[in-house]
């Protein structure tokens, strides 16, 4: 397609703007981060501070704060993981077979993602109680997986609905068992879905607060979005603080999302338009 | 290498029929094409026989042994997709070699045996290389390669030349035709260009409709067309199909009557190959208009406009009109080919 001169400037133009309503918030982030306790709410307001520091940083990152981000790279890496797994077993069987069962319990996986988490939260605490698993890994993990289960298998079959079929029959004959077939020839052709799904999950997980506030009441298991909260007093909120621990906490994300970028954008469609 | 005897098999995908009743023996070593339009049941046979389908009914037994429920991989074939599948994440060496890995072959038998196979199609410069970076000819032949690398019972080919450019398939056939002879390999060959057919088969098996139309060698089938359909299929033109009615010993129909002794009255076809037809002011064969005269450097071929039908006639290269001439057509009856009128089978001779 091309654009006539005019309405290329009026696209950049849109485009620009978008970027800055986008990002506006993540600057701004950054900018009290760096101010020291005074400036936040100096009037009039900076867009960047006149004094930048380090200090609220060093604040932010209290032993608590470590403990938090282990909890978190635990609950999170232990989702991804078992989730793309159970995904792929999944897909594979809902993509490869056409039994009509399985295309009920598509529509049934389908369903399950609809229902929100605020609504779902109350039923699951409670059977986390009577399971006696509140304040430990496994409740959120499980939590964690039931929740991005759904969206996951629905990425991957999208993806290996464009594998075509007759490599894996080529495989079949040049000798090789299901398994065989599975791990060699499926696995490595869906790497990119692959990647796309745990970056999906890792970010789902890696941000999500209620289950996570609602399931660990102690320090010792808290994750970091829920850890961010403290530094919301009854009294008052450490803006600088708060700031330093929120770029800490989004920094991992971000690196993970600018390097898979490109896989995440693919399995997105993927779903999309094989549905 | 091993015989293959397909019995009384059956095959329906849900109430659509691809293959009724079809009985086949091939013998050890033959080169064997099946040949037909799309959707004739031919690529729907050669599944069945690697095992990538399970018949509906019916045997198939490969070497004597029947191997309805072996699964592909026991079944010791190979077989050659038609947009080759290779493994892409593969280099065109571990492509190759991936049967020899999975029979645990020792790594340098293995290797010995991959360049040797390699060397066969003129791929052993290129055995690092990954298929995406290959052209269409050449990931043919690693196709090839990877079938040849074993010695297996069987050979599978589903329209392995189709997706390569008109001159290459040209070479490619004559080696594909040259590496079987040598290797002496049973090979089921699957196609819907009859001239590949010819060209390659000891025995063509044409298929339409879900059924056998005819089998036998090129020469036969080329000579003696069961029916109408196969009459049209083969041959480049194919034959001339002409509808009338037979009465008293002669053939009429719009443009023309034919003196045809020995059959019965009654509505009729009658089949003429375009090189047995020749111009003849004397004859009343045909009478028609020149439609076309396309020089094909070592002959010329007519299109004559008789009635609402065009004849193809294939003259000497000298023999070109000028476009909407009159002209005269005339046969000898022994090249003439008979076909009842209704079913469209072979009558007489």
């Amino acid at each position: 397609m091309t654009l006539t001169p005019s309405a290329r400037l009026a696209l950049i133009v849109c485009q620009i703007a978008l970027a800055i309503f986008v990002l506006l918030p993540f600057f701004w982030m950054l900018s009290v981060s760096l101010k020291p306790a005074t400036e936040p709410f100096a009037i009039p307001a900076r867009l960047w501070p006149e004094n930048p520091t380090l200090e609220n940083y060093v604040t932010a990152f209290r032993p608590e704060f470590r403990t938090y981000f282990l909890n978190s790279l635990i609950v999170s890496g232990a989702s991804v993981v078992i989730t793309v797994t159970l995904a792929l077993l999944a897909a594979y069987s809902f993509a490869r077979r056409t039994l009509l069962i399985l295309t009920a319990l598509m529509s049934l996986v389908v369903l399950a993602q609809m229902f929100p988490h605020s609504a779902i939260i109350i039923p699951i605490y409670k059977m986390m109680r009577a399971a006696d698993l509140l304040n430990t890994y496994a409740s959120l993990i499980i939590a964690y997986v039931s929740v991005t289960l759904p969206v996951a298998i629905w990425m991957l079959r999208g993806f290996l609905l464009k594998l075509p079929v007759s490599l894996e029959e080529a495989a079949a004959i040049d000798g090789a068992g299901p398994l065989r077939v599975f791990f060699e020839i499926v696995v490595p052709l869906a790497r990119p879905g692959i990647i796309a799904t745990a970056v999906y999950v890792l970010i789902v997980t890696w941000q999500e607060f209620l289950f996570a506030l609602s399931f660990t009441s102690t320090r010792e298991m808290r994750t970091l979005p829920v850890g961010l909260n403290d530094f919301i007093g009854q009294y008052g909120i450490r803006y600088g603080e708060l700031m330093a621990s929120s770029v800490m906490v989004s920094l991992p994300v971000i690196a993970v999302f600018f390097f898979l970028q490109r896989y995440f954008v693919a399995g997105l469609t993927a779903g999309a338009v094989k549905g | 290498m091993a015989t293959v005897e397909l019995s009384s098999l059956h095959k329906s995908f849900g109430t659509f029929t691809a293959l009724e009743n079809l009985n086949l023996h091939i013998e050890d070593g033959e080169f064997l094409v099946l040949l037909g339009p799309s959707g004739c049941g031919k690529s729907t046979t050669m599944r069945l026989v690697a095992g990538l389908e399970e018949p509906t009914s019916g045997e198939i037994l490969i070497g004597g042994k029947r191997v309805n429920n072996v699964p592909a991989r026991d079944r010791d074939l190979a077989m050659v997709f038609q947009n080759y599948a290779l493994y892409p994440h593969m280099t065109v060496g571990e492509n190759i070699g991936y049967p020899l890995k999975i029979a645990k072959l020792p790594k340098s038998e293995r290797a010995e045996k991959v360049r040797q196979a390699a060397a066969k199609v003129e791929m052993d410069h290129l055995l690092a290389r990954r298929p995406g970076e290959l052209s269409g000819g050449q990931r043919q032949r690693v196709a090839l390669a990877r079938a040849i690398v074993r010695t297996p019972q069987l050979f599978l080919m589903d329209e392995p030349l189709s997706n390569l450019d008109a001159k290459l398939r040209t070479v490619m056939r004559a080696e594909l035709k040259h590496l079987q002879k040598e290797l002496a390999t049973t090979t089921i060959y699957v196609t819907h260009d009859q001239v590949e057919a010819m060209t390659l088969a000891d025995r063509i098996v044409i298929l339409n409709d879900a059924r056998i139309q005819q089998m036998g060698t090129p020469a036969e089938i080329y000579a003696r067309p069961a029916n109408t359909f196969v009459a049209g299929f083969i041959g480049s033109p194919p034959m001339n199909l002409i509808s009338g009615t037979i009465a008293e010993g002669i053939f009429t129909h719009a443009a023309g009557r034919v003196p045809l002794a020995g059959y019965a009255d009654g509505p009729a076809t009658i089949g003429i190959r375009p090189e047995d037809i020749r111009v003849d002011e004397g004859s009343e064969c045909i009478r028609g208009q020149v439609y076309s005269s396309e020089l094909l450097g070592d002959s010329t071929l007519l299109n004559v406009r008789a009635g609402e039908a065009l004849i193809a006639v294939k003259v000497g290269p000298e023999g070109g009109r000028a476009m909407d001439s009159a002209i005269a057509l005339g046969f000898d009856a022994e090249k003439i080919h008979v076909f009842d009128g209704a079913s469209g089978e072979r009558l007489g001779r």
